[in-house]
């Protein structure tokens, strides 16, 4: 090498081919192009079109309502306020007093692995819809509806809190230190912070979860919501919207850390109305109505005839599985084009208020409500779904995104702001966002199968219909495909993902 | 030398984790009563030569690790204590996090009034500055109650005059140590014999009368000055100057 005449290694040094190289940067291009292709790819097999007539009129009218709010319309606000905490905090708090237990065993237990794996794979709506069978328009349903698959979502994320705590204090423990103690005196107390800024944001998550309730009928706020925009009360919908908000913004007030033992309790009184349990009924629920007939019997002809009789399900699932990828790679693009507004690297203060403004908007408003919105406006293809889930988790991922940049320190001053967003911020941020993408698809693709539940063509539309019918075996099948589907996806989304990459 | 039995003995033996090796050919004894000071750069094996003398020793040794190990959501009483924890059921550990128990909050504000820590019992160890976290695992070691004392750096954040009392402390209450330092003074003074130790190797087994202050600075050049800048660090500038508490502020 050291003998090699200068001359030649000039002329060995020409620059690289368009994206050719095995650096970083151009490994993640020429990954997120292959993203894009592949979008590009199946688009024309998604039903994009828009259906409705004079969208732009009725978008019209809907900001209207959203600036113009007449709170007053709202029927008993408080009462639907009240419910909404109440089910979103005790749905927390069950899901947390099931999953914590599940974290200690979670590394150990293949079973509860699996088991917390399914749960979690299906969307709260869908566990609402299923115990509506059973407890009817109830507390209890919203309560199992939130803290089911939370159980599920809290073993696994507090057994990873737990696994990455520091080793060093346990280590230095006398031998022959019991397990209970080295638990509560060093993993617990290392890890109490992190659980517990968790535990704060899956309460977020419940207060929104707890609104959709209201689309299959439970009364928290997205009931009147549900019924204000689907009866064109626009005035109503944007004061509805408004009082959402103001709960979410509100949230470092009323929901304190000392202030959780007293809402805890005094919320216990708003939740209602129990329903009257019948064991008996439950239990035929459970072990004949979710199941075929001919399975029970042990008839495998039936069988084979029962599965024969379920119309063509591969368009539907085609369509989730298409709207996911469609919703993850919006998703990427939209990151991708929001989060400098919002960073104090670009712009001045103004730009970077409303930028902040535009993505705590969209990313507090839940992807079935902006669905819906989007709906009403274009009518039932999948383009109102692909916008919700793009802009929504577009707009979360920036979010986040633009608060790692914030805590970049640049080395260099004063270049421009290409310059700056090339060669500085995007190479660093860059990884992170990705990685963020594809720990977020396996929930678009939960999204994508809700989404059908206003009317658009995947898997929810089809699990709704077959409840609606009480065909209660049929829907329950559709389930367990969803949730199969799910886990297949998660487990291809970790496998794909550009290796050595981290969310920060 | 002496007739007692050696607390442990090693005999050309290779030290590491798993299959790495970090210390190879380590022949080196360790009697009892000896205070021995353990010497070498960072990365020379200390850390590996300490655990396995703690593997070896069992229930005879108190451990002092480096960097603290100390759980900082939990006060200084609590972090002192689990010196014992495994001296307590379960449940009585547990009860304790709520009520400190009376004979133990006893035994250690005793303790923590001999390492200047007094009145600092009921706070938590993430609010102390360095050289105070330095004496809670001292103190968390110094409660363990065992014959022989183990430290990994132990003195390494305090000023030498605090040195010198917590070394008085240690040597007080246990019969024997091996303590990684980099003060080479204080090796000199304080223990009988000194181990040395560079890239991998024993390079150093010698009692300290034999030794002089210039031998070890020329053994270990860079521990000596890398001691001294920092502590100059430390008493001109007492955080980074570039870092402004409001990077804003800086745009």
């Amino acid at each position: 090498m050291a003998a090699t005449p200068i001359s030649e290694l000039a002329l060995q040094d020409h620059p690289p081919r368009l994206l050719a190289g095995k650096s970083p940067g151009m490994r993640l291009a020429r990954h997120t192009l292959t993203l894009i292709a592949l979008a590009l790819l199946v688009l024309p097999f998604a039903d994009l079109h828009v259906l409705s007539r004079a969208p732009w009129g009725e978008l019209g009218r809907i900001a209207q309502g959203l600036v113009l709010p007449h709170f007053g319309s709202v029927e008993s606000p408080l009462s639907a306020i009240g419910l909404t905490v109440a089910v979103a905090l005790w749905g927390t708090l069950a899901g947390m007093i099931m999953g914590f237990p599940l974290a200690l065993v979670f590394s150990r237990s293949r079973f509860v692995r699996a088991g917390c794996a399914f749960v979690r794979a299906i969307h709260e709506l869908f566990w609402a819809l299923l115990f509506l069978q059973v407890f009817g328009l109830s507390a209890l349903t919203a309560l199992a509806a939130l803290a089911i698959p939370y159980a599920g979502i809290f073993a696994k994320v507090y057994a990873e809190i737990l696994e990455q705590t520091p080793t060093a204090a346990r280590d230095a423990l006398p031998e022959g230190t019991g397990r209970l103690s080295r638990f509560v005196y060093t993993e617990l107390p290392l890890a109490f912070a992190q659980l517990a800024a968790y535990t704060r944001y899956r309460f977020e998550c419940a207060l929104r979860s707890s609104v959709l309730l209201g689309f299959v009928g439970l009364p928290t706020l997205g009931y009147q919501l549900e019924s204000a925009f689907r009866e064109g009360r626009y005035f109503e919908a944007g004061a509805v919207m408004w009082l959402f908000y103001l709960l979410i913004a509100s949230l470092p007030w009323w929901a304190h850390r000392r202030l959780v033992p007293l809402l805890a309790l005094s919320s216990l009184f708003l939740l209602g109305p129990w329903p009257d349990i019948d064991a008996s009924l439950v239990w035929r629920f459970v072990s004949q109505d979710i199941w075929p007939q001919p399975l029970l019997a042990g008839d495998i002809n039936g069988l084979i005839d029962w599965l024969r009789e379920i119309p063509e399900l591969l368009p539907v699932i085609a369509n989730t599985l298409l709207l996911g990828l469609l919703g993850s790679v919006g998703a990427l693009l939209v990151a991708l084009t929001l989060w400098p507004l919002a960073s104090h690297h670009f712009g001045n203060r103004l730009t970077q208020v409303a930028g902040k403004g535009l993505l705590i908007f969209l990313r507090s408003t839940p992807e079935l409500m902006l669905a819906f919105v989007f709906l009403l406006l274009l009518g039932p293809s999948l383009l109102p779904a692909w916008l919700a889930l793009a802009l929504h988790n577009g707009a979360l991922i920036a979010f986040l995104v633009a608060r790692h940049a914030d805590n970049l320190k640049l080395d260099m001053v004063g270049l421009p702001a290409s310059g700056k967003l090339g060669y500085q911020l995007l190479p660093r941020v860059y990884p992170g966002m990705l990685a963020l993408l594809y720990y977020r698809a396996e929930v678009i693709l939960r999204e994508s199968a809700i989404l059908g539940m206003l009317g658009i063509a995947t898997l929810g539309y089809v699990i709704d219909d077959y409840f609606q019918t009480l065909m209660f075996d049929v829907a329950f099948l559709l389930l367990l495909i969803t949730a199969g589907l799910n886990i297949l996806v998660d487990a291809g989304a970790r496998r794909l993902r550009p290796k050595g990459i981290q969310p920060s | 030398m002496s007739l007692v039995p050696p607390l442990a003995v090693f005999d050309g033996e290779n030290l590491g984790h798993g299959d790495h090796v970090v210390l190879s050919e380590v022949h080196l004894t360790f009697h009892p009563g000896e205070r021995i000071a353990l010497l070498g750069a960072s990365g020379a094996g200390k850390s590996t030569l300490l655990s396995a003398l703690r593997q070896r020793l069992g229930k005879q040794a108190a451990w002092c690790p480096q960097h603290h190990g100390l759980v900082p959501e939990l006060a200084v009483y609590h972090n002192i204590y689990m010196g014992r924890l495994e001296q307590h059921s379960g449940l009585a550990n547990l009860w304790n996090l709520l009520r400190p128990l009376a004979a133990p909050w006893q035994d250690i504000a005793t303790l923590c009034q001999l390492l200047g820590l007094e009145g600092l019992m009921k706070r938590p160890v993430g609010q102390l500055s360095g050289g105070q976290r330095q004496r809670v695992a001292i103190g968390r070691a110094l409660y363990q109650q065992r014959s022989v004392f183990l430290g990994d750096e132990p003195v390494a954040s305090v000023d030498p005059h605090q040195a010198v009392e917590l070394l008085q402390v240690i040597h007080e209450r246990h019969q024997g140590c091996v303590i990684a330092l980099h003060q080479h003074r204080l090796a000199l003074t304080h223990f009988d014999r000194v181990w040395g130790l560079d890239k991998g190797r024993v390079v150093l087994d010698a009692p300290s009368t034999e030794l002089s202050l210039d031998t070890l600075d020329a053994l270990y050049p860079s521990a000596g000055a890398a001691t001294k800048t920092t502590m100059d660090i430390e008493q001109t500038a007492p955080w980074p100057q570039d870092s402004l508490p409001c990077p804003r502020g800086q745009a």
